[in-house]
């Protein structure tokens, strides 16, 4: 039978933003006269539903939208301590560039604050590409004066990040290689990112954290979150701020408005060069993963129905972290940091009844049983107690030792 | 070479089941899978013992797995219910007519009895009729919306306690994957609910079948020989369910537990105070259960009548402008037809 309009599917609702062509793209011409300034420009910038505009305009449009993230919110006090996570994407080279503009601006418009960059290396084998790397970052630190550069490695502890000049990367000896599933691995490097940013963060006194994150790049996040089965932790995935991080430390987003063409023609403005290395390409791959067909399942979005992108990006803008009720003491995750639930799902439960039913098989029609079965699946349930359901799940796939 | 059922049963397994992965002998999959229903119905308390209870038929491999498990169940675990089958007839031919063939199958199979209402006979439209008149675009629409409020007439004339629908894991997941892509955050609220409406005047829906993949649900009527129907509906598949459809099925292969993590997220989301909350009623005109007034039906019926099918598909304004047109048109002609009188 056919199910649409049926319970959920009543109306049209958001259908409109799932037609095609909606996304024209936009293009840098090569000159013309500014609609902003009026002045004649030597290259001119088309946004998507914006007329066409020269580099200053063009520029002073997006960094607007970079302090408007921050200012309307309220969230960064004057003169604070900021760590900025750089990633070698466009986008993270885009919030490096905003952030040191907005210091060298005049009193008046200058934001009022200390940054320090961090780049987490996450290569497997310190040699390849060390050379660009290097040259990647040293470059970005003498263009950037005066932000002091930091570098950590995915498997190190707080001791061992170093200033970018005394930089030399060991072996990693790590537990990346011990994941059943590319998904798991992901997921776990995700997380394992966060703690570190958080704990280089306290280290370095600094409060709050800048991750250059994009609308696109939040509405693949939501999405892979729903699907890891993060549903509860969601909206500080996406937020613009997310108070997870170790100590006070608190992470902020202030790209979140921004789309992917501002970004590229912030690059091309700007004529800066993005050297992602760290891709999770080097690890085997066991068949596809959730985070990379989540990724191609939005950019095919992105392609064909631009505006339903949009509509995602904001359905996670409408989200509420979950808060427990005052009464329970609140206990997180050990990985993520997450709420943990204070009463176990129905959902949790038939999962973890389906794990451990075909165990029992044709025994399960004697009641006695059912009763152990239930019995199992309650303790299996509390084993990991300290974890949430989807580190749960992360915890499975290794194939030896603990995540913890 | 052959490997031995998971369960230790002493059977060589005859098959992988898709929702864990172990390898089973028929046996001991259907004791699973029937037992995981069980489970959900006793933890989620779907039904109380003396009710009686409507399973909505459609002669697809949902429903009648459902009506199939459900009264091996009631059987065996002395549930106490009353089962009977409900079917909608939308005036499909080539499709619908052939599925309540194997409903009426299912009756006979069953022992239970059936009820059928058609859009003709509530509405005085079939879907035939309505996709001559509107096209093959937004058929669905009408289609749904009519179905959702036949339902809720024929469990009214029946009079049962609640109706059970076939809707399984899969589905929901789709549905949350689809509400978040259009940003439909009602129904983001209530779609991994088991239990649906059940306030005063309505009838409560429940999903059995919530926790069950499709994958076995299709395996346990091909090993069981149940009588089910699989041709797809002869109108327009949709565009747009197939998106998410498409993108789950990738899911699913890289990692089968997908779909339960995506019910289990969906139940998790909670939404800020700021979002509005669709407040629910019941319809002046026909009185059934509605978060609309006029209801969604009887918006489209209208227009229908009106010789306006679009009026209901779209933004509401839009339909008001249309109506206002209309009664314009009509006026004027109606004075025309005056003067034309008076000489």
């Amino acid at each position: 039978m056919c199910s649409i309009g049926e319970d959920e599917f009543g109306d049209e609702g958001g259908t409109h933003a799932m037609l095609p062509g909606c996304s024209a793209t936009g293009m840098v011409f090569s000159a013309g006269i500014c609609s902003k300034c009026d002045q004649n420009s030597l290259q001119l910038y088309k946004l998507n539903f914006r007329s066409a505009e020269c580099r200053e305009c063009f520029l002073k449009y997006v960094r607007h939208k970079f302090r408007a993230a921050l200012g309307a919110a309220k969230v960064l006090p004057r003169n604070a301590e900021i760590l900025l996570v750089i990633d070698g994407s466009s986008e993270s080279l885009v919030l490096l560039d905003m952030v040191h503009f907005a210091q060298t601006q005049n009193t008046f418009k200058r934001l009022h604050c200390n940054a320090r960059v961090l780049y987490i290396d996450a290569r497997c084998s310190p040699i390849e590409e060390e050379e660009s790397l290097l040259l990647a970052l040293n470059g970005l630190k003498r263009r950037y004066e005066p932000f002091e550069f930091y570098v950590i490695q995915l498997d190190g502890d707080p001791q061992s990040l170093q200033l970018l000049k005394d930089y030399t990367p060991r072996q990693l000896d790590s537990i990346l290689d011990k994941f059943n599933s590319s998904t798991s691995r992901q997921d776990y490097m995700q997380q394992k990112r966060k703690f570190l940013i958080g704990v280089v963060a306290e280290k370095l006194k600094c409060s709050y954290v800048f991750e250059p994150s994009i609308s696109v790049t939040l509405a693949t996040q939501l999405l892979t979150s729903v699907a890891l089965g993060r549903g509860a932790s969601v909206a500080l995935d996406v937020a613009l701020l997310d108070d997870r991080l170790m100590g006070d430390v608190k992470l902020l987003r202030p790209l979140k408005d921004l789309n992917d063409q501002e970004v590229q023609f912030y690059v091309h403005a700007q004529e800066l060069q993005a050297f992602r290395v760290d891709a999770p390409s080097h690890y085997p791959l066991s068949g596809g993963c959730l985070q990379n067909l989540t990724r191609d399942f939005v950019d095919n979005l992105q392609l064909n129905y631009a505006s339903t992108v949009s509509t995602v990006f904001r359905t996670g803008d409408k989200i509420a972290p979950k808060r427990n009720s005052i009464e329970t003491q609140a206990s997180h995750c050990a990985l993520c940091q997450s709420l943990l639930d204070d009463e176990i799902s129905d959902t949790l439960l038939a999962i973890e009844y389906s794990r451990a039913v075909s165990e029992v098989g044709v025994e399960l029609h004697i009641k006695s049983s059912c009763d152990v079965l239930e019995q199992r699946v309650l303790e299996r349930l509390n084993e990991r107690a300290e974890l949430c359901h989807a580190c749960r799940n992360i915890q499975a796939e290794l194939s030896s030792g603990t995540l913890i | 070479m052959p490997i031995d059922c998971k369960a230790k049963c002493g059977n060589r397994a005859s098959l992988k089941r898709p929702k864990t992965g172990d390898a089973l002998c028929k046996a001991c999959f259907f004791a699973a899978f029937e037992a995981e229903i069980h489970h959900t119905i006793t933890t989620s308390k779907l039904f109380r013992p003396g009710e009686k209870v409507a399973v909505a038929a459609s002669g697809g491999k949902d429903s009648t797995v459902l009506a199939h498990v459900l009264k091996l169940l009631n059987e065996r675990h002395n549930y106490g219910l009353d089962l009977m089958l409900l079917s909608i007839d939308e005036g499909i031919t080539g499709y619908r007519d052939d599925s309540l063939e194997t409903v009426k199958q299912n009756r006979d199979d069953y022992q239970m009895p059936l009820k059928i209402l058609s859009y003709e006979e509530l509405y005085g439209w079939t879907m035939d009729r309505i996709v001559a008149q509107i096209g093959r675009s937004n058929n669905c629409t009408f289609c749904g919306v009519f179905r959702r409020q036949a339902l809720d007439r024929g469990a009214k004339l029946l009079g049962v306690d609640s109706i059970a629908t076939g809707h399984n894991a899969d589905d929901i997941a789709e549905t949350v994957l689809m509400n978040i892509l259009r940003g439909d955050t009602a129904r983001l609220r209530r779609c991994t609910d088991i239990r649906t409406g059940g306030g005063e005047d309505s009838i409560p829906r429940v999903k059995p079948l919530k926790y069950s993949y499709e994958k076995e649900i299709v395996m346990y009527a091909h090993y069981k020989k149940l009588v089910y129907f699989s041709t797809e509906c002869v109108f327009a598949p949709n565009a747009y369910r197939g998106h998410a459809r498409a993108f789950l099925k990738d899911l699913e292969k890289v990692r089968p537990s997908v779909i339960m993590d995506i019910i289990y997220s969906g139940e998790q989301l909670r939404f800020k105070d700021t979002v509005k909350k669709p407040v629910r009623g019941n319809c002046e005109r026909c009185g059934f259960v509605s978060s609309q007034q006029p209801c969604k039906a009887c918006v489209l019926l209208e227009g229908l009548n009106r010789g306006l099918p679009k009026l209901g598909i779209g933004k509401k304004s839009k339909g008001d402008r249309m109506i206002a047109k209309q009664n314009q048109e009509l006026a004027l002609r109606e004075r025309a037809n005056l003067v034309k009188n008076d000489f």
